[in-house]
Formats: C-alpha cells, sequence, structure tokens
C-alpha cells in the first residue's frame, strides 16, 4: 500500500507540475498583460510631451520589477531570423516591428542596426520637422512590401533637414538599403536555438512558487498567496456546507427511491431530477434571485454580498445568522446542481447492493425493511460514494465560479473571473494550481479512506 | 454508419421520448438553416430604444402598421423572438463542429490507445529516438512559422511551404534517417511505444482541473476570437469521446469474431476501419450527444459571463446576462433558459436512449 501510495503522488505532483508550467508558459507567450495597454497607448498628450518618456520608462521599470524583461525558458528555439536580444526589446510595438523587419529580410543583424537608427533619427528630429516627417516614418512602420520600404526611404533622402539630425538620417538611410539589398527570402525557415541559462523568468517562478513565494497580483500589489488565501476562506465554507446538504438530500432521496414501496417515489422523482439536470447553473441561479430575491415577486432573502457592517462586534449566533441569510440562496443553487449526480450515483449504489445475497438472506431473517436498508444496505454502498465525493469536491468549484459572480459573493471564483478579465496572470495561474492540488489532494484522502473503510482491501495489500 | 442508423431506428420505433427530442432538435436546426429567409421583423442587434423592457405579448403595444415584438425586448430594445431564433443558430454553429472534431480526435486518439496498448505498438530504437526531432521540427513548421507569418501579410504560397516542410521534414527524419539508424545493431532493436499510457496521462492531466476553470483560465490568455474558442473547446472536449472509445476497443479486441479476424492475418488498417468502427461508432455518438449539451452549457455561460467571446455574438447567454441591469425583466432569463434547457433536455435523452439501444443490442 505505502508503494502504491508513493506512486500515485509522484504521478499527482507530475500533473500538477505540468499543468502549473503550461499555463504558466502560456501566459507568457500570448501578447498583452495587465497594464500594458493603458501603458503602450498613451501617446504624447496635449499638456506634456514628456508623458510618452516618462511612461516608457515606468513601463521598463514595471517590467523589470516583475522579471519580464528576462528570457522565457531554459532554451528558445526561434526562426533563424529574428534577432536573439529581441526579449529586450520594449515596448511592445517596437519589439513586434522589428520582428516584423527581421523576419521579412531574414537578416537579424542588419534589422537591429537599422531598427536602432530609426529609433535614433527619429529622437533626433527637430520638434518643427515632425510633423513634417510623420508620415514617411508611418510609412516606414507599416509597410508589409520591400518596395514600400525603399520608396520611403528614397522619399526621405531627397528631404532637406535640419544639420543635427541629418547625420543621423544618413546612417539611417544606409543601413535601411543595406538590408534592402542584402535581404535573404524564407531565412525565416531556418529554426535556431538558444540556451538562456537560469536566469530565465520560468526559473524565477517556479523556485519562488516552491518556495511558497507566489508573485504578486498585478492588479493590487498584493501578495497572491495573500489574496487566494481570503478568497479561499469565503468559498471554503459555502462548498462545505452545500456539499454536506447535497449529500446528505441525495442520499435521503436514493433511500426513499430503493425501498419496495418506493416506486412512487421513483416515478416523481426521476423526471424531475433529469429536468434539473438540463438546467444550467447560471439559470437556475438567476430564476432563484428573480423569484425569491427580487421585489418584484418574493423578496424573501437578500441578494448581494456577504452581510454587511455593523459599527459593534456581532457575537457568533448573530454572525452566523447573517451569513445563513446572505449565503441561503447561493447554497440552495448549488445543492440543487448538483443533486441530480449525487443522487442518481447513491441510488446506483444502493441498488448493486440490494441484489447481493446477504440482503436476500437478511429479508429471509425477517428484519424489517428499514433495519435491512440502513444497517446492511447502506454501509457497503457507502464505499463507492467515498470515491465519488472525493471526485465532487472539485467539480463543486466550477459550479462555485458561476454562484459566486451572480451573487456577489468574494470567493475564489468571483477572483478568477475578476482576473481573467483584468488579464492578472500569477493569481490565474495560483487559482489553477490551487484547484488542481486541491483536487489531488482530495483523492489521495480518498484512497486513504478507502483502505481504513473497506477491510477487504487491507487484506489484499498483506 | 449503417450500425448507426439502425440504432437510431431502433430508438426512434420503440422510445416516444427520444422521437419527441429528435424532432425538437431537428426543428432548431432547421430554423437555424433557413434563418434568412424566416420573416422576423427585427434584427438582433437592432436597438429600438422607443421599447425598453417590453413584456412578451404586450397588446397595449400592439399596432396594426408597425412591427411587433412578440417576445418583449430588452434593456436596449432588442427584440428577444429575433436574438432568440439567431442565438440557436450561433450555439449550433459553434458546438456543432467543435464537438465533431473533438469526437473525431478522441475517436482516434481512444481507439488508438485501446488497440496497442502499451506493448503493440513497436518500432525501432532509431526511430523512436528520431520521433522527438521529428515532434519538434512539426511543431516548428505547423505552428510557430504561420504564427510568424500572419504578423507579415505574406502570400499563401509562404503558408504552403511552411506545410510542406511541416511534413516532409518529420518524415524525412523518421523514414530516412530512421532506416539509416537501422544499421546499428542497438538501435535496430524494437521497442515499443506506450500509446495507451501517453494517452491517458494527457486525459488525467486535462481532467485534473474542472473544464469551466481551464477554459476560463485559458480564454483570458488567448485573443477573444470565435477561432481561438473553438480549437480551446475542441482540445478540451476530446476527453469523453477518448475514453468511451478506448473502453469499447478494449472490449471489441477481446470479442471471439476480432480475434478470428486477427489470426487470419487481416492487416491493421482493415481491422481498425471494417471491424472496430462499426462498433467504436454508438458510444462515440453517445458521447457526442452529450458532450454537444455541454458545449451548449458553456458557450452560454461565457457569454452569459463575457468572456473568451465577443459581446456582438449573438446568443441565448446575452440575453440572459440582461437580467443583471433589471431582476424584474423575468421574460430575459425565462424564454431563453427554457429554450437551452430544452435542448439540453433533448440532447440528454437523445444520448439516454441511444445507450440504452446500444446496450440492448449488445446483450
Amino acid at each position: 500500500m505505502a508503494t502504491s501510495l508513493l506512486k500515485r503522488l509522484l504521478l499527482a505532483t507530475l500533473v500538477l507540475w505540468s499543468i502549473a508550467t503550461a499555463v504558466f508558459l502560456i501566459s507568457k507567450v500570448m501578447p498583452g498583460t495587465y497594464g500594458s495597454e493603458q501603458l503602450n497607448q498613451a501617446d504624447p498628450g496635449y499638456y506634456s510631451r514628456g508623458d510618452a518618456t516618462v511612461l516608457d520608462r515606468a513601463y521598463r521599470e514595471f517590467l523589470r520589477s516583475t522579471n519580464q524583461d528576462l528570457p522565457l525558458f531554459y532554451f528558445s528555439v526561434a526562426s533563424g531570423a529574428t534577432p536573439d536580444t529581441l526579449h529586450r526589446v520594449f515596448p511592445m510595438r517596437d519589439r513586434l516591428f522589428l520582428e516584423r523587419l527581421a523576419l521579412r529580410y531574414g537578416d537579424p543583424r542588419q534589422a537591429t542596426l537599422f531598427f536602432r537608427n530609426l529609433k535614433g533619427f527619429e529622437t533626433a528630429i527637430a520638434e518643427q520637422q515632425r510633423t513634417i516627417l510623420q508620415p514617411y516614418l508611418y510609412a516606414i512602420y507599416q509597410h508589409t512590401q520591400p518596395v514600400q520600404l525603399q520608396h520611403a526611404l528614397q522619399a526621405l533622402d531627397t528631404l532637406p533637414l535640419a544639420p543635427t539630425s541629418d547625420t543621423q538620417k544618413q546612417r539611417m538611410l544606409a543601413d535601411g538599403y543595406t538590408l534592402l539589398n542584402t535581404s535573404i527570402k524564407h531565412r525565416y525557415l531556418q529554426p535556431a536555438f538558444q540556451w538562456h541559462g537560469l536566469s530565465n523568468q520560468y526559473h524565477l517562478w517556479f523556485s519562488g512558487m516552491a518556495k511558497g513565494n507566489w508573485g504578486i497580483s498585478l492588479r493590487d500589489g498584493r501578495p497572491v498567496a495573500q489574496v487566494l488565501y481570503e478568497a479561499i476562506g469565503n468559498t471554503w465554507w459555502l462548498l462545505l456546507a452545500s456539499m454536506v446538504f447535497a449529500s446528505l438530500l441525495a442520499m435521503e432521496l436514493a433511500l426513499l427511491m430503493i425501498r419496495r414501496a418506493g416506486r412512487k417515489w421513483r416515478q416523481i422523482t426521476l423526471p424531475f431530477l433529469f429536468l434539473l439536470d438540463s438546467i444550467p447553473v447560471f439559470v437556475l441561479a438567476i430564476l432563484l434571485l428573480v423569484l425569491l430575491a427580487s421585489p418584484a415577486f418574493l423578496q424573501l432573502f437578500p441578494v448581494y454580498g456577504m452581510g454587511y457592517h455593523t459599527a459593534s462586534e456581532p457575537n457568533l449566533f448573530a454572525r452566523m445568522s447573517q451569513w445563513l441569510q446572505y449565503m441561503a440562496l447561493p447554497m440552495i443553487s448549488l445543492v440543487l446542481v448538483n443533486l441530480p449526480y449525487l443522487t442518481n450515483q447513491f441510488y446506483h449504489a444502493l441498488k448493486a447492493v440490494s441484489e447481493q445475497d446477504y440482503i436476500r438472506t437478511a429479508r429471509a431473517k425477517g428484519l424489517s425493511e428499514s433495519a435491512v436498508i440502513r444497517r446492511h444496505m447502506l454501509r457497503n454502498a457507502l464505499l463507492p460514494v467515498i470515491t465519488l465525493l472525493s471526485d465532487f469536491l472539485p467539480a463543486l468549484v466550477a459550479g462555485a465560479v458561476i454562484i459566486e459572480t451572480i451573487f456577489a459573493i468574494p470567493g475564489v471564483g468571483r477572483l478568477l473571473i475578476d482576473s481573467v478579465l483584468a488579464r492578472d496572470y500569477p493569481v490565474i495561474v495560483g487559482i489553477v494550481v490551487v484547484i488542481a492540488l486541491f483536487k489531488l489532494l482530495s483523492h489521495l484522502l480518498a484512497d486513504l479512506l478507502y483502505h481504513v473503510a473497506d477491510p477487504r482491501l487491507r487484506q489484499a495489500a498483506r | 454508419m449503417k450500425h448507426l442508423i439502425i440504432l437510431i431506428k431502433s430508438a426512434w420505433q420503440s422510445a416516444p421520448a427520444f422521437r419527441l427530442a429528435l424532432s425538437f432538435l431537428l426543428f432548431l436546426g432547421l430554423v437555424a438553416i433557413i434563418l434568412p429567409w424566416l420573416p422576423l421583423p427585427f434584427q438582433p442587434n437592432e436597438l429600438d430604444l422607443d421599447a425598453v423592457y417590453t413584456r412578451p405579448f404586450d397588446w397595449t403595444r400592439f399596432q396594426e402598421d408597425k412591427s411587433f415584438h412578440w417576445l418583449g425586448t430588452d434593456g436596449l430594445g432588442r427584440d428577444l423572438l429575433s436574438n432568440l431564433a439567431y442565438g440557436t443558430r450561433s450555439a449550433f454553429a459553434i458546438s456543432l463542429p467543435v464537438m465533431l472534431l473533438a469526437s473525431l480526435l478522441g475517436l482516434l486518439l481512444g481507439a488508438a490507445s485501446g488497440f496497442y496498448g502499451d506493448r503493440r505498438a513497436s518500432i525501432s530504437r532509431g526511430r523512436k529516438l528520431m520521433l522527438v526531432p521529428a515532434l519538434f521540427f512539426f511543431l516548428f513548421y505547423a505552428l510557430y512559422v504561420p504564427l510568424q507569418l500572419t504578423s507579415l501579410q505574406v502570400a499563401s504560397t509562404d503558408y504552403w511551404l511552411a506545410a510542406l516542410l511541416a511534413l516532409a521534414v518529420p518524415a524525412l527524419l523518421v523514414v530516412g534517417i530512421g532506416a539509416l539508424l537501422k544499421r546499428i545493431p542497438y538501435l535496430k532493436a524494437k521497442s515499443s511505444l506506450p500509446l495507451d499510457g501517453l494517452v491517458l496521462r494527457l486525459i488525467e492531466i486535462e481532467t485534473s482541473i474542472p473544464r469551466l476553470v481551464l477554459i476560463l483560465a485559458l480564454a483570458a490568455l488567448f485573443p477573444p476570437t470565435l477561432m481561438a474558442l473553438s480549437i480551446l473547446l475542441v482540445l478540451t472536449f476530446w476527453t469523453g469521446p477518448a475514453r468511451l472509445a478506448r473502453a469499447e476497443m478494449l472490449r471489441i479486441r477481446t470479442l471471439p469474431f476480432f480475434e478470428a479476424a486477427t489470426s487470419l492475418g487481416v492487416p491493421e488498417s482493415r481491422l481498425m476501419v471494417k471491424h472496430a468502427l462499426p462498433h467504436l461508432l454508438p458510444p462515440v455518438a453517445v458521447a457526442f450527444s452529450f458532450g454537444l449539451a455541454g458545449l451548449l452549457m458553456l458557450e452560454s455561460t461565457l457569454s452569459f459571463l463575457n468572456i473568451g467571446v465577443s459581446s456582438e455574438l449573438v446568443s441565448w447567454g446575452r440575453i440572459i446576462a440582461g437580467i443583471r441591469a433589471n431582476t424584474s425583466a423575468w421574460w430575459l432569463v425565462v424564454i431563453p433558459g427554457a429554450t437551452l434547457s430544452a435542448t439540453v433536455l433533448a440532447l440528454q435523452t437523445c444520448s439516454y436512449y441511444l445507450l440504452r439501444a446500444s446496450q440492448h443490442r449488445v446483450s
């Protein structure tokens, strides 16, 4: 048993690692991060010309403090045409331009030289000439054909400029012509391998995760671990209470249906459950909200949130009753949503047991129906249910995502939605890791419980 | 295919509920197809600001010469009826192709993992060694280069060149260099390819997080286009069909007719297509309709949350999202909610009866 448990633990760690790595890498490969849009799009404003440079500096500082200026992984495979220092070019707009340039002309060194001189030329332009030069620069930045670049360069060549910027212009033009002449077509089809060493984003992130440092939320600058801790505290009790209620209700329903006289119950309950199963979570929650918590119909429950602030510290009972009031509707929705699946599973487990020989013996002994069910059937039927419940707890999280959004409960689900909308990657990665961890732990726990509960397994292990 | 049609026929003849469910689905499909010719008075995104939050069948507003909002309007005066009809179209336009692709992928992977297991697929060590660089080059030319090319706006010939290389370079590596490596005795020896283990691990990794959470987390990362979302959905929904196909393949492999065919020396490809595939189709069809129901729910949930889909996409979930601004507008949740639930119910009924019919035939 110890070896099988160890094997499972190892496998579970592997699964956890691959999920976390995949989400992290995808989040980094995809363009756009939190705040980058605001910082990138800000053109020089009406009031101050310094805006662009200040923003640029702030953005670089932000990237440096969040390690985003480092290479992504231990190694990288890129097209042979891309410059190897591409990850150091900021802002994103410039990086994409340089990448396009290098890909099109197949010469990373010359493309970088041209790009640098172009930037140098741009800063050297006198203020009065900026508006005149704007269309040419635009043509260079947006060109899709080599001919267009050539035209733009030739037009710039004939344009008289102030002597301060003229030397820069000559340098830029020379590099541009070289780039056009030396262009190698289809160079991008050749792959290039590059080794980056330990100083990369993935290594820093992963070693931080292993040490318990989960990063900083991009949205509010707080540690991810703290944000998660607060959210989990709110979700945990909601999930636990709904799971207990749902399991108890499902078990009672299954017990009612398994009786010999339960035919009538089956005829009523099964279609109802089938119907309930086909209503999506968010529709059910909103229906309940509209019917039971809106002034247009019945206003039995408070609608949003988790309670209100009071000046005096309320005692435990008052706090509990307030919590229950606010949590009643979310809990009812979660219970109703999960009831069909649970009842079905309980019923099938009971049914499988009821066809066993010892049940017939128990009935033949003349035991009463309830004694047979409660004492003989239930205990054996509960065994497969252990696995089921461990599978079920993480699935509840998915329902909680929607329910928390609808009822405005500040839990994990709502945090996930908010971070998704804000592209707050550290928090998203943290939530995914926590949920996966949760599922793996509950599986391991179920394995342990199974061994404790079923003596046959212990015998087999020996 | 014949197998499947017979199953559907027998379910159709024996169960009235199946008949009802299938007719409802066909009706929805018909509505989605003939939508442009339907006499709908409003376009789905047409704003009618004089008639905001109109109730369904509000006869006080009825005028002979003006078009009428039969099922009412939402907070911007968009007509509920045409939103419902166009929502049907986008729901099926997204979920049908996605589920077809996912079922195909699941069928392939599941059948292969069930058929070959961990031991049966064997190739020489040299070729196995070459599989890694082959995969690398395939990903490079099939994924990385096209992605780079999209930013360049180049001619389509460049894409064809990349596609050609994506197939040619791996083939050259595995077939050509693999054959050369066979000259070394150690690399010539056969070794098994643990296909089953690989597919199972992949399924395990994907199902270790709830699907909704996975989709939400990934939808944040990908650009919010329909194409990206569809790819994401295909990559997460193939596990259901794959599991069922694998289980069925494991069962078929031990059946007498299959063993007889194997011992007669029928080639593998013929075994798969002629002998296994007809038996694999019914369970995959069950997984298909079941997955379709899940996809419909997921699609409307995503458009309700307004994540991963653009808010211009007409969908049932978008109508329902309108209730958050005004909780007394019950028709915004009751009507589309009922349509959605009825569709899901019909799909689940279909898969239930298909499953029962196929089990009936087996026993």
